[in-house]
């Protein structure tokens, strides 16, 4: 892989509302991101804070009553939202895949997995069937299932979900794509399988070079594996940068709840700590800092004024007016 | 038994492609489910009976022999004769020619327009299904012996036109099952997942949705079989239909009714057939689904 400078994929101002009949859900309000070669790019926060909607956006999957109302994403020095659907299409497998939550629903019931796996080489490389189903078989090795032979003939029901998802894998690796959205890959899987499937899943990055956006509220996955990391908040980034920046040193008042939120074992806390009220409505978001309802040290600039993202230290951007000035 | 269908299913599922090979397989593997089994017989028995019915049929359908009317069954004629003296075992193997072309041509219409445009209302969400929605409500509120009439008007009387308004009138019922369907598979993770590997809205529509709504098209369409059957029936019987002498089973049925007690046989047989054919379908049906249903595979 030639080191190149400029990002792989670059988000700006992204707005994503969803036009219901109650109002305007303001999904993903002004979000950007930068996703540098190579690297596992995390976008943590609550649920319903707009990660996924985000990745969707990228790959342009947002459907009626939802829509991209404004904002760029540049991938390669193309912007997507720009794109006709049919070149959009090119593009997604062949440059930006992604891999669902939970792998139980994310693939057909009704054909076996070589079949599925061998479907994005036949639609974007117009692969010839038997090389498409050897290419299938190899992946499925690939992905570190026994047998890869039998295996691709088995039907998804009756593979377990770890397998499930390594299928879901091997199905989006298959073009090798230079972007892999891995939107809660593990969420679903049970804890010692979660190891082994973001461990694929860095083996194959570091293999292929391929830059990883990896959506997820967990923590220490982030600390282990992510190399930078954006929170977001209701709709919006609140805080990003490298992990070692962000965990050593957290600004947002949110990333310091959400740090606080986490168990240490060996510290024998009696209580875990929480960050106190809930997600606020995205159609009637509160005015100002939409953290300033749960921020323990709200003022009164909060209430009235939305914070921007501002540079503290090198890579490393919060929206908070605690700081600045 | 099961050893025997265990290693056809094995070797079922090695091929990964579709071929004429497998086809071949399908079949003997269908053979070995009991009631897909029966329900190949039955329907293979009626086809064969159309197809042979010159050389089965002892005389010609429209053979009038009144002298020798309502006669209960004998030797000379298995199912006896009916008011015009006419055979109607010969007559019943003749109606099946029209029984299944009735039908199949009926179902084939209605599940190519109730599907394709089932999947088009579930697939696009918005427009496009209000548009085919209210189609078919539309469609769905006219009678179907009305349009017949109509169609019968322009063309003369006929089986044809009566296969043609049964069609036209009654596909809402697939497309309404079908948009149904759709809609719940479409939020599906594996059509988003599909998407995002790039594949066109028509090859979802193709090769994703349609593979895994197949078993209800099945289910519907040996549903429709036998009511199609019956539908053409009522327009025969109203004279729109199967013209006399036309063996028919369903014009066959209400020529009968009206001797029921004198003469049961004349309406008991062809009645026995049209059950015994859609029972055929229904089995045959029924094994298709479960043999497609990739539950029950490995």
């Amino acid at each position: 892989m030639i080191y190149v400078d400029a990002p792989l994929l670059t988000v700006k101002n992204l707005k994503t509302y969803f036009y219901l009949s109650k109002g305007v859900l303001k999904a993903v309000d002004g979000v950007s991101l930068t996703i540098k070669r190579n690297e596992v790019f995390c976008l943590v926060g609550e649920t319903g804070c707009g990660k996924s909607v985000t990745a969707l956006s990228i790959m342009r999957l947002i459907f009626h009553p939802g829509k991209i109302v404004d904002g760029n994403i540049i991938y390669e020095g193309i912007d997507l939202l720009k794109l006709p659907e049919s070149e959009m299409r090119k593009i997604r497998g062949k440059e930006i895949a992604m891999i669902f939550q939970s792998p139980m629903k994310s693939l057909n019931p009704v054909f076996n997995i070589g079949y599925q796996i061998s479907e994005a080489p036949i639609v974007h490389f117009n692969l010839p069937h038997e090389d498409a189903w050897k290419k299938a078989v190899e992946l499925i090795g690939k992905v570190k299932m026994p047998d890869p032979e039998i295996r691709a003939k088995s039907y998804p029901h009756v593979l377990s979900g770890g397998m499930r998802q390594r299928s879901m894998i091997a199905m989006m690796i298959s073009c090798e794509p230079k972007l892999l959205i891995a939107d809660e890959p593990t969420t679903a899987l049970d804890v010692t399988v979660q190891a082994q499937i973001m461990d694929l899943l860095l083996e194959i990055k570091k293999r292929s070079g391929m830059s990883i956006m990896l959506i997820t509220h967990n923590f220490g996955l982030v600390a282990e594996r992510g190399d930078d990391v954006a929170v977001m908040y209701s709709g919006k980034v609140v805080e990003e940068g490298s992990v070692k920046d962000v965990f050593d040193e957290p600004l947002h008042p949110y990333t310091r709840g959400l740090l606080g939120c986490i168990p240490v074992g060996f510290k024998r806390k009696t209580e875990i700590d929480y960050i106190p009220g809930t997600l606020p409505s995205p159609i009637n978001p509160p005015v100002g800092c939409r953290f300033h309802p749960r921020c323990k040290y709200a003022t009164e600039k909060c209430v009235k004024e939305e914070p921007q993202l501002i540079e503290i230290g090198k890579n490393h951007t919060v929206a908070c007016h605690l700081y600045g000035e | 038994m099961e050893s025997i269908k265990g290693s056809l299913l094995k070797k079922f599922e090695t091929r990964s492609m579709l071929g004429l090979a497998r086809f071949k397989e399908f079949l003997l593997l269908l053979l070995h489910y009991k009631a897909s089994c029966i329900g190949l017989c039955i329907v293979m028995g009626i086809a064969f009976l159309a197809i042979f019915a010159p050389i089965i049929a002892p005389q010609h359908y429209a053979e009038i022999d009144v002298p020798n009317k309502l006669l209960p069954p004998s030797l000379a004629h298995p199912f006896g004769t009916d008011a015009l003296g006419r055979d109607i075992f010969s007559r019943v193997v003749y109606g099946a020619q029209i029984a299944l072309w009735v039908g199949l041509i009926v179902v084939l219409i209605e599940a190519l327009i109730g599907t394709s445009l089932g999947i088009i209302a579930g697939y696009f969400n918005g427009k496009i299904d209000k548009i085919i929605s209210a189609l078919a409500d539309l469609v769905w509120s006219f009678p179907t012996v009305v349009l017949a009439l109509g169609v019968v008007m322009v063309i003369g009387p006929g089986i044809t036109q009566v296969v043609i308004a049964i069609a036209i009138t009654s596909w809402p019922s697939f497309t309404r099952i079908i948009r149904a369907k759709v809609q719940s598979m479409v939020n599906r993770e594996f059509i988003l997942a599909a998407r995002s590997i790039g594949e066109s809205d028509l090859n979802i529509m193709l090769r994703y949705l349609l593979p895994n709504i197949i078993s209800t098209i099945l289910v519907l369409a040996t549903l429709t079989l036998p009511s199609a059957i019956i539908s053409t029936t009522a327009l025969s019987f109203l004279g729109f239909g199967a013209q006399p002498p036309t063996p028919d089973w369903g014009a066959m049925l209400s020529e009968g009714a009206s001797l029921l007690i004198k003469a049961p046989w004349v309406a008991t047989f062809p009645g026995i057939f049209i059950v015994i054919t859609a029972l055929g379908f229904n089995l045959l049906g029924d094994g298709l689904r479960d043999l497609l249903d990739p539950k029950l595979r490995w």
